[in-house]
């Protein structure tokens, strides 16, 4: 089958790509190499994936011919965003309402008058916003707190739309904190694997103890092709690593992996950053057979021995 | 990994979704109609405006 996959050469793209490969797909990779960090992370995670099967462009959603894209596709895989919440406030928010919504917007509809059997858009639990009802549910409020959060909420609801309107067959996927090898460079745990790995201060906002429902990439991915072959749409899961963790507990376990203490740089809660995060993951176990294999200390191993082939 | 046909059927020039064919040397693919080539690195056609080569 030939599957789309947008952001391909991102983070949870890449990952994607490569599963779909190896499971004997053909993918058709869009990337538009995203000035968000240094270029040459994402051509490193694209060398990963290069494999017979890929096709590649590097592109704007925007601007190509999408339904030309989509012939012949069977299920499109889109994670192409605009990332931040911090760097979404502002003069910047025109980035987020191309690449996350009108980019989105162009994607679903080129959808309608194609054979796809599946959309999955990746979402983001940055939907919810600063609530004190957790965990977070699919049906429970959302009042993002940050434009970034607004964004991915937007394009969340035009895939509803699109399935209730034209029949699209949408799912998205809310995904909570993702991490592992190829994380984005500005990310919490790559900044404090990398200043922790040269012995630098590794700068906390807020006091430490605000918590997230971390989730490895590979339990995002399987979540994916779960969606793809899940028989309903439009509808909405969390896709979370299935318990909550402090970021002091993260640091605690990051020098128990490195063998060396961390130096801490305490700096001020950030405007748009969420105090917690916990996913209800009783919809995705459910109806997707959604189970996070990957436990938090494994997972930050991994993605510190991989922070160590990268170097500097 | 050499890019596919069927890849390069797909693709329009980003700006007037016009066709482009590739050039002799299989290293861009060019828009006739608004004289720009789009470049191919790596085996990556480069399909954004602002990375085009005018063409004189």
């Amino acid at each position: 089958m030939i599957c789309v996959v947008t952001g391909a050469a991102g983070f949870i793209g890449s990952h994607l790509a490569e599963k779909l490969l190896d499971a004997g797909h053909t993918v058709r990779g869009v990337d538009k190499f995203l000035g968000n960090y240094p270029r040459r992370f994402k051509e490193w995670n694209l060398a990963q994936v290069h494999r017979p099967g890929l096709e590649f462009i590097e592109a704007d959603l925007v601007d190509i011919d999408l339904p030309a894209l989509l012939d012949g596709v069977t299920y499109v895989f889109h994670q192409a965003a605009q990332p931040g919440v911090r760097s979404s406030w502002g003069e910047e928010f025109g980035e987020y309402t191309h690449n996350n919504i009108l980019a989105t917007q162009r994607l679903l509809e080129a959808s309608k008058k194609s054979k796809i059997k599946k959309f999955v858009y990746a979402s983001s639990s940055s939907v919810y916003g600063d609530t004190q009802d957790l965990p977070m549910r699919e049906n429970g409020m959302t009042r993002p707190v940050s434009p970034y959060g607004v964004s991915k909420l937007s394009a969340e609801q035009l895939c509803y739309l699109y399935w209730k309107e034209f029949g699209v067959p949408t799912v998205s996927l809310r995904y909570f904190t993702v991490y592992g090898p190829r994380q984005r460079p500005d990310m919490f745990f790559h900044i404090f694997m990398r200043a922790h790995r040269r012995g630098q201060a590794i700068p906390i906002y807020d006091d430490g103890k605000q918590s997230r429902d971390f989730t490895f990439c590979a339990d995002i991915v399987d979540g994916n092709v779960a969606a793809a072959e899940y028989p309903g749409a439009g509808e909405v899961f969390n896709l979370g690593g299935g318990s909550r963790t402090t970021v002091e507990e993260v640091v605690r376990m990051v020098e128990q992996i490195s063998g060396k203490k961390a130096k801490l740089n305490m700096l001020a809660r950030q405007q748009g950053d969420v105090r917690h995060t916990a996913a209800a993951l009783d919809e995705a176990r459910s109806k997707l057979g959604f189970n996070p294999r990957v436990k938090l200390y494994d997972g930050l191993a991994q993605e510190w021995e991989w922070m160590q082939k990268i170097g500097d | 990994m050499p890019i596919s046909q069927e890849l390069l059927e797909i693709l329009v020039c980003p700006k007037c979704k016009g066709d482009i064919h590739l050039t002799p040397a299989g290293d861009g693919l060019v828009c006739e109609a608004c004289r720009l080539m789009y470049p191919i690195r790596d085996d990556i056609p480069i399909m954004l405006i602002d990375e085009a080569i005018k063409l004189g």
